[in-house]
């Protein structure tokens, strides 16, 4: 379970300051999905660096599994991060000149995985994106729809327990997006992991089992239940 | 991260980039073939020279002189004041110097000291002219044959013992002496002459006079050439490489003849003291530290090494100097690589630290891509350098006269040495961008466009 509680975030100082969140205090359970509503500079990805310990808070806590991240060390909150996150964001960030298997590979290689269970791990995550054919191509060569399709196949390579998902589909036709929503929706139930998705698309949102809009950095309205 | 993972991933970065690798690499390269070349050349000079020591100065032998100043430099540009006591002017380089000499009873003092085995008065012969029936007649220098030397020989073999009357003569004179090749000079005889200092002392203020004095004493003696040595590369000098060699009894006995009568009569400018087990360097060092307590001034095959040596070094730190310039400047290349590379690799940086990368791992990253280059430049340059020197090496060798040496002697260890010295300067070039790629804020990094 995540635990916000009375999160603040403040960016600058004095006459430059600028309060990016305000008091947001939510609760997100385990296996859960979780859309992130609201425009740009709401603050919605500011809320999710922080909930997954990328950005530090001015004020407030957050609390996984009942305990708070920000008071893990450094290095302790990196390692949590490698086993227990992962990410897909607008812009894939797929290494080019890489291929997919090696792509795939770098959660593993980052949580220190053993060589051993290496190769098997990462051919099931291709599979499951349905990339298992691409596994020697280079990412560049890679449509649209297929990089995003392997950044899902890298966020779930090492059966992480919370995906972030910011603006997944941002960047992809229609069809594509539905493909990669369905697809993480699928992931959701297969492997038991919260998705948490920054979008300022409604019909993402719908699907969700929770919404949590967000207005000038404060919690405007949180939803329950798929609509 | 593993270190294997980090290493790979360090790798394939570089082969991503590799037109910018390869150059950064080359410029390290530029430097290190310089460095290995000057190891090499300084390796060959040093070992030519320890040669040349070697083979015309026995290990085991110290070298005695009574002079103080004989061993050590003394200023050139200032005049020399005349002492009385000495009794003796010498040339020695070329120089006028007033010189002690030593005389048989120093040598028989030198030979008491603890450790010293024999002493042998550093002597060789100016002849007045060697010959043979038929042939023209030429000057020579006839020097004792001491067993160490063991030259090179193109005929004929050199007892235990040379006999008396009996030679090695060498190769340089087989055709001015009319033979056709060295077998053949074997068991011919070769006459020498030597003349007496007295009368030569009227052909400096007679010349006319004393040419055709009736007083002109010289001895001609007949020898047996029982072997003929080849021109050695490691000759001090163009003109020891016609020295022709007996033994010293036989060289004494006609210096004797040549002094006899004269204020030089059996008095030497130095002298060899052989040590007992000589090859011992504590007991070598011991002998000379007796000799030197007695009032002599003492000089070692090691010494004379040292001062050679020395000198070689010195030339070796300069051309040193210049090639860690040239690496110096090679590193900047490095720094400016990496800090592209990091900006080039920003969002890659971001993702990585989102994914749970930790800072030092970033930075250890960025750290060996920086020694790979160094070690791919250290690899290049010094493979260049051995390669190029090696086929080279012949030709130099042949234009300078070196023999069997080889100007240019390369040994893996040092090489090995240069190539790890230069990755972990490399990594030092790729602090500042390593920690600043380790530095770099994920979420600024994941915005970058």
């Amino acid at each position: 379970m995540i635990e916000v509680n009375n999160l603040t975030k403040i960016y600058g100082k004095k006459d430059t300051a600028f309060n990016a969140l305000k008091d947001i205090t939510l609760n997100i359970e385990d296996k859960s999905t979780v859309s992130i509503i609201g425009k740009s500079g709401s603050g919605k990805s500011t809320l999710m660096h922080i909930m997954s310990g990328l950005d530090e808070p001015s004020s407030g806590t957050v609390l996984i599994d009942g305990v708070d991240i920000f008071k893990m060390k450094e290095k302790k909150i990196d390692a949590f991060r490698a086993s227990e996150m992962s990410f897909v964001f607008q812009s894939f960030f797929v290494e080019g000149n890489a291929t997919c298997y090696q792509n795939v590979l770098l959660p593993l290689e980052i949580a220190k995985v053993g060589i051993t269970k290496r190769k098997k791990m990462v051919m099931e995550a291709l599979k499951a994106v349905d990339l298992e054919d691409k596994v020697s191509a280079k990412a560049s060569t890679l449509s649209g729809g297929q990089k995003q399709r392997l950044a899902v196949a890298r966020a779930i390579v090492n059966k992480p327990a919370i995906i972030f998902a910011d603006e997944p589909t941002g960047n992809l036709d229609s069809t594509n997006g539905d493909k990669i929503m369905d697809l993480l929706f699928g992931l959701n139930k297969s492997i038991g992991c919260t998705l948490i998705i920054v979008t300022h698309d409604p019909d993402i949102a719908k699907q969700t089992s929770m919404r949590v809009s967000i207005k000038d950095g404060k919690i405007e309205n949180i939803e329950k239940g798929r609509k | 991260m593993l270190f294997i993972d980090i290493v790979k991933r360090s790798l394939r970065n570089l082969l991503t980039s590799k037109a910018r690798t390869i150059l950064t690499a080359l410029a390290i390269a530029v430097g290190t073939f310089a460095l290995t070349l000057t190891l090499g050349a300084s390796n060959g000079a040093k070992e030519y020279a320890n040669n040349i020591v070697r083979s015309n100065f026995d290990p085991t032998e110290l070298i005695v002189s009574k002079d103080p100043n004989l061993f050590s430099r003394q200023d050139a540009t200032k005049p020399q004041v005349y002492n009385p006591s000495f009794g003796s002017i010498s040339t020695f380089g070329g120089e006028t110097r007033q010189v002690q000499y030593l005389n048989t009873a120093d040598i028989a003092k030198i030979a008491t000291t603890k450790g010293v085995s024999s002493v042998q008065p550093a002597i060789t012969v100016s002849l007045q002219y060697i010959t043979r029936d038929g042939q023209k007649k030429y000057i020579g220098t006839l020097a004792p044959y001491n067993s160490y030397q063991k030259p090179e020989l193109l005929a004929g073999s050199i007892p235990e013992k040379i006999q008396d009357n009996t030679l090695i003569l060498p190769q340089g004179f087989l055709s001015a002496l009319g033979f056709s090749s060295a077998k053949s000079a074997i068991g011919q005889n070769i006459r020498l002459s030597v003349q007496n200092q007295t009368s030569l002392n009227s052909i400096t203020t007679n010349p006319l006079a004393a040419l055709n004095s009736s007083d002109n004493k010289s001895q001609e003696s007949v020898f047996k050439v029982i072997a003929v040595s080849a021109t050695a590369s490691t000759s001090i000098s163009a003109a020891t490489s016609l020295y022709l060699y007996t033994n010293i009894n036989q060289v004494e006995s006609l210096n004797n003849y040549i002094y006899s009568g004269t204020s030089s009569y059996q008095k030497y400018l130095t002298a060899y003291a052989k040590v007992t087990d000589g090859t011992n360097l504590t007991k070598l060092n011991t002998a000379q530290s007796l000799i030197k307590g007695e009032g002599y001034s003492v000089q070692s095959v090691v010494d004379t090494e040292k001062l050679i040596t020395q000198f070689i070094s010195v030339i070796e730190g300069i051309v040193t100097l210049f090639g860690l310039i040239a690496i110096i400047a090679s590193l900047f290349g490095v720094v400016n690589t990496m800090y592209i590379s990091v900006l080039q690799r920003t969002r890659e940086i971001g993702l990585m630290k989102a994914l749970g990368m930790h800072r030092k791992d970033i930075s250890r990253l960025f750290k060996i891509e920086a020694g790979l280059i160094g070690l791919l430049g250290g690899i290049i340059g010094s493979a260049l350098a051995v390669g190029i020197g090696t086929a080279l090496n012949p030709a130099i060798s042949n234009k300078l006269s070196l023999g069997n040496s080889n100007l240019l002697i390369f040994k893996a260890s040092q090489i090995l040495i240069l190539i790890v010295v230069l990755a972990l300067i490399a990594i030092f070039a790729g602090l500042l961008p390593a920690r600043k790629a380790a530095k770099l804020d994920p979420i600024e990094a994941l915005r970058t466009e």
